[in-house]
């Protein structure tokens, strides 16, 4: 069994958390993880990309080769644009699609492309994908800070990797109990969005 | 206990297990949270210190009291330390030493790219290891101590950013049951280096003995590195052998992973090389093609054993084979073996998508303090025409677009000399140079000195948050506070300022209007000025819950009133406001703005407005 994962988004969204939830879980299961993230300056907006493989066997580099993503966790639209060639054709994408504009698309210097043209270019590399707002959610839930775990909620409902009931463990674990309810809640929302 | 922690997590935990006593650092990206890891670690004495060169020097008295101490920094840091490590070299150390010098290939999150192997071991001839993997990276520090007793030199760990950076399952070892007691011993012929004859030596300079020592110790590390269980070779088909330093070693096996494939490979994990070792896996070889990180550093080492060796392999690396900048990947193992005809097919093509992503540049968060000072400097040099020399910190995103203000970026410090230099031209334009208060205590605080002893005639524009703020908000000596938290002088520039009898003027850079003035008045005045821009970091004082740093003032938008001119967006840049084309107006987004009112200060048509 091997399962590569690839989350992308921007400084402060909360990524790491997520790939640290993901981390934790298949250690449970009792499989090797190896993973890594580039930050840049996470705190002002910078891109920030998580690698993640999970395997039965050894696994050697820690950066996830292209083409051979299995599942891309998009917590913003442009972010999993830039990652898109580390999609398997046979994988799974999960996009957030509140968009984070960059410097320059906000002073109209450049141009943040279409959620749809963002869609068609992840098609085209697999069909297997979902869009859901993730970040209006969380803020419904009570704080944009929790996308990250309505994300967690999806992505856990899109493969037979994970079970629900064993990945709630792990929240409990890593998530301080003053806002556990709340995330719980939202994990589960997350897990509705692909429902439906 | 097991745990899937970062590789800076790894290292810490691997000197603490090693009964490190001491720890001292500078923060730097790939590096920094190796110290933090070391905190709050039982009987270890752990310290940001001022710069790097302090840091080694720190952790050098530890080791002339015969105590384990570490040294943590990035590439930069070691540049920067470099004189002192031309000396410890020559001197040795007595309790176990280990410098971690942190590369970062690719240059994520750094001013320039670089190998410090070069410095560490081609040019200052200390042993240094490797790694492939954090775990390794783990007990190459604990083999570090060990051996730097042995052989009383400090030993070097240079990780990469993939091996600090990286995450895996990491197992806690024994913690080494040492009694380590200080003690100092004066030992002047070692530790004196001066140009004296020393009678041990039969009258030969002291430099020049301790140089021959050095030399000769060489045979000692090359001995531990021939049984190092960190350099090992294993076999494959064909005469196409791959050599696999430290990353490059992890980046070969998942190529064969990936291609299902086995070549002879031969895994090095040390400097100096494991002579015998090498020379028994190139024997059987026509090609060899060296992987590392990021010089071509063993690639001519390999070129020269062959060279004395009289074995005609050929050798292949980053000198002109492989891509000679940047990271490595297995991507870049296939292409090379793909090059040499060992991979059938050509590249896989990954369709390129037929839009791009557009590009994040960096700017300071919402909220920020140096967007007020960066927008107030901007509209004065431009008034002025004066010249702007920048340094390292959050405030350098104001070099980026919108604000390009400042105009150069070095290394640490190299602000306020540069300005000098450019004022000493005779020029005719004022000169400024922006620096913040952690980079000032690193080595700005010299270069103001210097602009006050030869009188230049430049203005100094600090930014004073009271943190390191890039790097993650570490104290600094400006900062009144220690890595223990605790309360210590605060340093205050404007002592400085007065010190060196320069007129200082302290500014809040919420208020534009009086930052304006007073860095108006401070360019026109004759002499060095300096003019600090005081505000708390606004993301740190809101992680904490402290006091608010500047009164909110909720904006309110007019579009009616918009004419489009992006004065806003040009001069002051606050992510929170953007334009909208279609419309030829700028709205405000109001899950992000928090009500700072900066932008209703520069809004002249009252579009935006408190
Ligand atoms: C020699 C060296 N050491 C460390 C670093 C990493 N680094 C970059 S900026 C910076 C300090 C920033 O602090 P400050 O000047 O106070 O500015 P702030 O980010 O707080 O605005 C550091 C430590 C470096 N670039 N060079
Ligand atoms: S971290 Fe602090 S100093 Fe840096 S950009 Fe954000 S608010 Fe400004
Ligand atoms: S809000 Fe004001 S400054 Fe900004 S574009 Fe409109 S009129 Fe110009
Ligand atoms: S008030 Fe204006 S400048 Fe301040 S945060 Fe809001 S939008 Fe940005």
């Amino acid at each position: 069994m091997n399962l590569n994962i690839i989350i992308c988004g921007v400084g402060g969204q909360g990524n790491l958390l997520a790939s640290v939830a993901i981390a934790n879980y298949a250690m449970k299961k009792g499989f090797n993880v190896v993973g890594t993230e580039t930050i840049g300056a996470a705190q002002r907006g910078g891109s920030v990309v998580s690698h993640l493989r999970i395997s039965d066997g050894p696994i050697y580099a820690s950066t996830v080769p292209d083409g051979t993503a299995d599942i891309l966790l998009g917590f913003e639209p442009v972010e999993a644009l830039r990652h898109i060639k580390k999609l398997n054709p046979e994988g799974i994408y999960i996009i957030n699609v509140e968009k984070v504009p960059t410097v320059l698309c906000n002073m109209g210097l450049d141009q943040y492309p279409d959620l749809e043209q963002i869609m068609a270019a992840l098609q085209d590399v697999s069909s297997h994908g979902y869009a859901i707002n993730a970040a209006e959610k969380a803020r419904e839930l009570g704080g944009a800070i929790m996308t990250n775990v309505v994300l967690l909620g999806a992505l856990s409902s899109v493969s037979d990797f994970f079970d629900r009931d064993e990945f709630i463990e792990v929240l409990k674990k890593i998530i301080s109990p003053k806002v556990l309810e709340k995330n719980l809640k939202a994990f589960e929302e997350g897990r509705a969005l692909i429902a439906s | 206990m097991k745990q899937y922690i970062m590789g800076n997590e790894a290292m810490a935990k691997g000197a603490l297990e090693a009964g490190v006593k001491v720890v001292t650092g500078y923060p730097g990206t790939p590096a920094t949270e190796i110290v933090d890891y070391c905190l709050p670690g039982e009987q270890v004495y752990v310290e940001w210190s001022a710069n790097e060169k302090v840091a080694l020097e720190m952790a050098m008295g530890a080791s002339l009291c015969n105590m384990r101490s570490m040294a943590v920094m990035k590439h930069n840091g070691t540049n920067f330390a470099t004189d002192f490590i031309m000396h410890l070299n020559f001197t040795g150390v007595r309790g176990g030493m280990v410098l971690v010098s942190a590369d970062d290939p690719g240059a994520n999150s750094s001013q320039n790219e670089e190998d410090t192997r070069i410095l560490i071991h081609t040019y200052g001839h200390l042993p240094l290891f490797d790694p492939a993997t954090p775990a390794e990276a783990k007990d190459m520090i604990k083999e570090a101590f060990a051996l730097s007793e042995k052989t009383g030199s400090c030993y070097v760990l240079r990780p990469v950013m993939r091996i600090c950076h990286s995450r895996a399952i990491i197992e806690d070892g024994a913690k080494e049951d040492l009694v380590q007691t200080p003690d100092f011993q004066s030992d002047r012929s070692r530790f004196v280096m001066s140009a004296v004859s020393e009678p041990k030596a039969g009258g030969l300079m002291r430099p020049m003995w301790r140089h021959r020592l050095l030399n000769e110790k060489q045979a000692e590390f090359t001995r531990y590195a021939e049984e190092s269980r960190f350099n090992s070779v294993e076999e494959g088909e064909g005469r196409t052998g791959l050599v696999g330093c430290g990353i490059g070693y992890t980046c070969i096996k998942e190529a064969e992973a990936l291609l299902n494939r086995k070549f002879p490979v031969l895994k090095l994990g040390t400097l100096p090389l494991p002579r015998k070792k090498v020379i028994s896996f190139l024997r059987d070889l026509d090609v060899a093609i060296v992987f590392e990180e990021v010089e071509p550093v063993v690639e001519r080492m390999l070129k020269q054993i062959c060279y004395e060796e009289g074995l005609a392999v050929k050798i292949l690396g980053r000198e002109d084979y492989l891509p000679a900048e940047g990271e490595l990947t297995p991507e870049t193992v296939i292409e090379a073996l793909r090059k040499q005809g060992l991979v059938e097919g050509g590249k896989t093509a990954v369709s390129a998508p037929q839009i791009s992503a557009p590009v994040r540049t960096r700017t300071q968060c919402v909220g920020c303090p140096h967007r007020g000072l960066l927008s107030a400097l901007k509209q004065v040099a431009r008034k002025k025409k004066a010249v702007v020399t920048g340094d390292i910190g959050c405030y350098d995103a104001g070099s980026f677009p919108p604000i390009e203000l400042q105009s150069t970026i070095f290394c640490m410090g190299s602000s306020i000399p540069m300005a000098s230099g450019i004022a000493k031209t005779g020029i005719d334009r004022p000169v400024m140079a922006i620096i913040g208060d952690s980079t000032f205590f690193h080595n700005g605080l010299l270069g103001l000195v210097n602009a006050v002893n030869n009188r230049s005639n430049i203005t100094v524009i600090l930014c004073d948050n009271s943190t390191t703020a890039m790097t993650g908000f570490q104290p600094h000596p400006g900062s009144g506070t220690n890595i223990y938290n605790e309360q210590t002088t605060a340093i205050s520039p404007e002592k400085i300022g007065e010190a060196l009898g320069i007129k200082t003027r302290v500014v809040n850079p919420y208020l534009m209007e009086e930052t304006k003035a007073a860095v108006t008045e401070a360019l026109e005045e004759e002499g060095v000025s300096l003019v600090i821009s005081r505000a708390p970091c606004f993301l740190l004082s809101s992680r904490r819950g402290e006091k608010e740093i500047f009164p909110r003032r909720p904006v309110k938008m007019d579009p009616e009133k918009c004419n489009g001119c992006k004065v806003c967006l040009n001069d002051l840049g606050c992510p929170a406001l953007h334009y909208v084309a279609g419309e030829k107006k700028v709205y405000v987004d109001f899950n992000n703005c928090v009500s700072c009112g900066l932008c209703a200060d520069i809004c002249r048509r009252g579009a935006l407005s408190v």
